[in-house]
């Protein structure tokens, strides 16, 4: 049955490991996923607590649904974050999360640090503990090829770290496949600190279903409505990069680290059609219809050789308009040495797009840089790549991520874009007022997928999106009016994916005929047999997300956190289609009422006593 | 009636063998599905998706004295079948080979092949 699955403690100390079952109560409370992520984190979340240390768990959780028909199959990976130094929690595609589950497990909570390097290889529920000496050194692909001749299996599924992780790069990223990364946060630096190089899984037992025919039935009707929906079609078409279109005719995008927000008609070299030439097909995660995955081949040139799959738009942005760069070949390089070394591509090229802005304003010079720093200089870009996966030169000093504020000095700090000491990625908000309050609110700092609210950029009747949301929200995406609304309800919709490891493009996110809480529920009932209605889930939503923000609470993190960048609120959109928007203090700050009223939390954004009550979560709040 | 393949067109979603083991046995697992993908995920091969192609000469049946269309019509079979397959078309794991039965002449497969590499001709 899916709700067997099982937990397992591992402590890479000792080398013990215990494996329980996962109680149904917890399960009627998070589901899985990032849900129980969360309850598992919290019981280990202090301020104090080392991102580094041996106590800070690294908890992998598949969704609910994850390994069924359940629209994605995808598993979350949680632990204090060494980049920000706050809540760490990041979604990976793929087939590991599947593959766990086919093992008979569901969430893995890995704690101390061994001594020498080693990789866990679980298969059907047993679990070992192996060697990684001679895996040391690897990039993430060649780790993951060894490990199956190792094994003489080439259907294990392997999570593991690049060199990047080894280092401690405090945004290195877990990956699996070619593509699949749990990017952002600096999950891999924290699998690095605890010398573990990779996870490798094999499952071959049954998942039983509650109701077989019913379920068959209800999904392949799912199925249909869902890709009938133009977003879905379009997604499987050209992937995420059809986005960057969008993006940059709305000025939305970052371009030179925020000091613009559109590149106007050069665009087109990065749109989703100039990727055609070098697509060898798409490609889909495990049990996603949508197939949204690239794969690319570089034929000749300078990149001559480079295959891979994507980019996808977060990296086209983050290694094109936010350096200035429009050259896509260039792009495509950076981001396959990025997921080869295990770094994370959105905080990557932001921690460049910071050093590059300093550089343009004399705050850092090439002596400290070792290298030019100009915009649009693709090849310093690789150079920095390899230097900072190494932490070699200036390398070492960008491999800190936002504590590099320290070396760089007070002149620096308005310069690095980011919310809760984590940084604004390859978009600009001051435009879509909805996306401004996600930024500001979002639990693992700076992040769109939290709560990607991008309904209102549809154009869609005022009353449709009163249905959806339970209260006024402005179609206007430039407006204020409910935006605080939209983001809370996006933000509990979203976490309750998580917790499924539904993938957030099949949700309700830019089709409001997309799926969301009600065939959720369905899906859940018919494949477990647990009676949750829609209400039940957004409880569930609401728990989780309160119990994220209890966490930042512990931090000491109040409203005062919960804001935006400097230049966001300063600096007007100088030109483009979004020129002159700015966000205005006092209309956020009602946005901000209006959230913390829906969530339940005082004005201060600290969760009120009556909700942690409604939302049984007092005993958590003792930690 | 057989499954056409394009295996041009497969995103490699594993879809086609969790309905296939579903239908037939009530649970999901890739392993027991009559149609199995080839994927190295490592790698930028094409996926190939692999099933019985409902050969006219049955040699998965050679040295048995069975009636061929009842044995169309059957799911699972002995592993000496599949062995006997010119085209090593037939899943086999753990004790069993699985044979496509065309789902009685519904394939749930086909149905959840999105980028339509699977077809009915």
């Amino acid at each position: 049955m899916v709700l067997d699955r099982k937990i397992a403690f591992i402590d890479l100390r000792d080398g013990s490991i215990e494996i329980t079952p996962l109680s149904l109560d917890l399960r009627e409370k998070f589901l899985g996923g990032r849900g129980i992520n969360m309850y598992l984190l919290s019981r280990y979340y202090s301020s104090s607590l080392d991102p580094f240390s041996p106590e800070n768990p690294l908890i992998f959780g598949a969704g609910l649904l994850t390994g069924t028909l359940g629209f994605g199959s995808r598993i979350n990976i949680t632990a204090k974050s060494p980049e920000s130094g706050h809540l760490g929690d990041s979604s990976m595609g793929g087939e590991f999360g599947a593959e766990l589950v086919k093992a008979g497990l569901s969430h893995l909570v890995i704690t101390g640090k061994s001594k020498n390097p080693v990789y866990l290889l679980i298969r059907n529920g047993e679990i070992e503990i192996r060697d990684a000496q001679k895996l040391k050194g690897l990039d993430t692909v060649e780790t993951q090829k060894r490990i199956r001749i190792e094994l003489g299996d080439e259907k294990v599924r392997v999570a593991c770290i690049g060199v990047a992780g080894e280092n401690l790069v405090r945004y290195a990223a877990i990956r699996s496949g070619m593509k699949n990364a749990a990017g952002r946060t600096g999950m891999g630096a924290v699998m690095g600190s605890k010398n573990l190089k990779a996870v490798a899984v094999r499952g071959t037992l049954d998942i039983s279903i509650s109701e077989p025919e019913k379920y068959l039935r209800y999904y392949l009707n799912t199925l249909k409505k869902l890709m009938e929906t133009k977003w879905a079609q379009a997604l499987g078409k050209l992937g995420t990069p059809l986005l960057f279109k969008y993006a940059n005719a709305m000025g939305i995008l970052s371009v030179r680290n925020n000091q613009l927000t559109t590149v106007g008609d050069r665009g087109h070299h990065l749109e989703a059609e100039a990727l055609e030439p070098y697509s060898t097909g798409m490609l889909s995660c495990f049990a996603c219809p949508a197939h949204c995955r690239h794969r690319f081949s570089i034929e000749k040139g300078r990149y001559k050789g480079t295959k891979g799959e994507g980019p996808e738009y977060a990296s086209i942005g983050s290694f094109g308009t936010k350096l200035g760069n429009l050259d896509l070949e260039n792009i495509i390089y950076a981001v396959e040495l990025c997921n080869l070394y295990g770094l994370d591509t959105i905080s990557t090229g932001s921690y460049i797009a910071w050093a590059m802005e300093l550089y343009q304003r004399g705050i850092i010079n090439q002596e400290r840089t070792g290298l030019p720093l100009v915009w649009g200089d693709g090849e310093s870009v690789i150079e920095l790549i390899h230097l900072i996966a190494n932490r070699k030169d200036f390398g070492n000093i960008l491999a800190e991520g936002p504590f590099a504020k320290k070396v760089f000095g007070e002149a620096s700090h308005d310069y690095l874009l980011e919310v809760k000491n984590f940084p604004i990625e390859m978009t600009d908000e001051r435009l879509p007022k909805s996306f401004a309050l996600g930024m500001a609110t979002s639990t693992r700092g700076a992040c769109h997928m939290r709560s990607r609210p991008s309904l209102d950029i549809l154009g869609l009747p005022n009353e449709v999106l009163k249905r959806i949301y339970g209260g006024s929200v402005s179609n206007n995406f430039s407006s204020y009016s409910g935006k605080g609304r939209m983001v809370w309800w996006h933000e509990l919709l979203n976490a309750v994916s998580d917790a499924l490891g539904v993938c957030r493009f099949l949700t309700v996110f830019s089709s409001p005929h997309a799926l969301q809480y009600r065939q959720f529920s369905r899906l859940i009932s018919l494949s477990t047999g647990l009676n949750l209605g829609a209400k039940d889930l957004k409880t569930i939503g609401e728990r989780i997300y309160t119990l994220e923000r209890m966490m930042l609470i512990r931090d000491g993190f109040s409203r005062q956190e919960d804001t935006l960048p400097k230049r966001y609120f300063s600096e007007p959109v100088p030109e483009g289609p979004a020129r002159g928007e700015v966000i205005l203090r006092e209309e956020f700050d009602k946005m901000l009422d209006e959230y913390y009223r829906l969530h339940g939390w005082d004005q201060n954004g600290v969760p009120k006593r009556t909700t942690l009550k409604r939302l049984d979560l007092i005993d958590e709040n003792q930690g | 009636m057989r499954i056409k393949v394009d295996k041009k067109k497969c995103s490699g979603c594993h879809l086609c063998e969790m309905v296939c083991s579903l239908f037939h046995l009530g649970v999901i697992n890739t392993e027991k599905s009559a149609i199995r993908i080839r994927k190295d995920d490592l790698d930028s091969s094409q996926n190939i998706p692999i099933l019985c192609n409902q050969c006219k000469e049955m040699k998965c049946l050679n040295g048995e004295e069975v009636r061929e269309g009842l044995e169309k019509k059957r799911f699972i079979w002995a592993i000496k079948r599949a062995e006997q397959c010119p085209f090593d078309a037939l899943t086999v794991f753990g004790e069993n080979a699985y044979h496509c039965d065309l789902c009685g002449g519904t394939p749930q497969c086909v149905k959840v092949c999105t980028p339509k590499a699977l077809r009915i001709s």
